[in-house]
């Protein structure tokens, strides 16, 4: 997936400033190249230090808004604060029962709230499973 | 009478490619069973094996989350937009 460098600035200082709580937003964009990173409120009330939940409503408003613009929604972000950059089993776990095929997930790792790592992760139905693809700064 | 329905990205493989289906239905149910006979295997992505539906899918008719509404029950009507959207959540 390829990122142009604000867009992927934009989803570390929002990992930042969220922190220590996970943030999250919805990425869009066309032909695996991200035109932008929509931040997103995250609606986990309980849990909201190792929990994000993008409300539905929130994701038809912008399915809608990027396909007026041409743009497709090609996946998600979210913030694992003081946790590794990687995917873990709850995203898996969650990912396999919903509708992620063939969608990219970023995780920004973020360290103290102020060290950052984002890592793109391609989620396929076949494998059950998120594959490492490469951030790509263009 | 003919519902257009919204489909997100990872069911497209399912509908040929299509964004948008049309589906001859009056209620969810319907259309959901007229989704599957257009585009088999689009209902196990939506239902469970008891027939309810995914708790990481939701169905909007005209902006209203049919869970709010009358779930699979709820009736549709010509000119209805339904929209099939994700929902995601995760964490630690």
């Amino acid at each position: 997936m390829r990122f142009p460098r604000a867009v992927a600035e934009a989803m570390e200082a929002h990992a930042r400033r969220g922190f220590p709580f996970e943030v999250c937003g919805i990425l869009v964009g066309t032909d695996g190249a991200c035109a932008e990173a929509i931040a997103c409120e995250n609606r986990e009330t309980e849990t909201p230090r190792v929990r994000y939940q993008i409300a539905p409503e929130d994701l038809l408003r912008v399915q809608r808004e990027s396909r007026a613009r041409g743009l497709e929604i090609l996946g998600y972000y979210h913030s694992h604060p003081d946790h590794p950059a990687r995917p873990s089993e709850t995203d898996r776990r969650i990912a396999a029962e919903g509708l992620s095929d063939g969608l990219c997930y970023v995780v920004v790792g973020v360290q103290g709230g102020t060290e950052t790592l984002a890592t793109a992760w391609m989620f396929r139905d076949a494998d059950q499973a998120f594959a490492e693809e490469p951030f790509e700064i263009i | 009478m003919s519902i257009r329905v919204q489909i997100p990205s990872p069911l497209r493989p399912l509908t040929g490619g299509a964004q948008e289906v049309q589906v001859e239905a009056g209620s969810v149910a319907a259309l959901i069973d007229g989704l599957e006979s257009a585009h088999k295997g689009l209902r196990e992505k939506l239902v469970d094996a008891d027939g309810n539906l995914r708790s990481y899918v939701r169905i909007f008719v005209n902006d209203e989350d049919v869970r709010f509404l009358d779930d699979k029950q709820t009736a549709l009507k010509p000119g209805d937009q339904v929209a099939i959207v994700p929902a995601i959540a995760g964490g630690l």
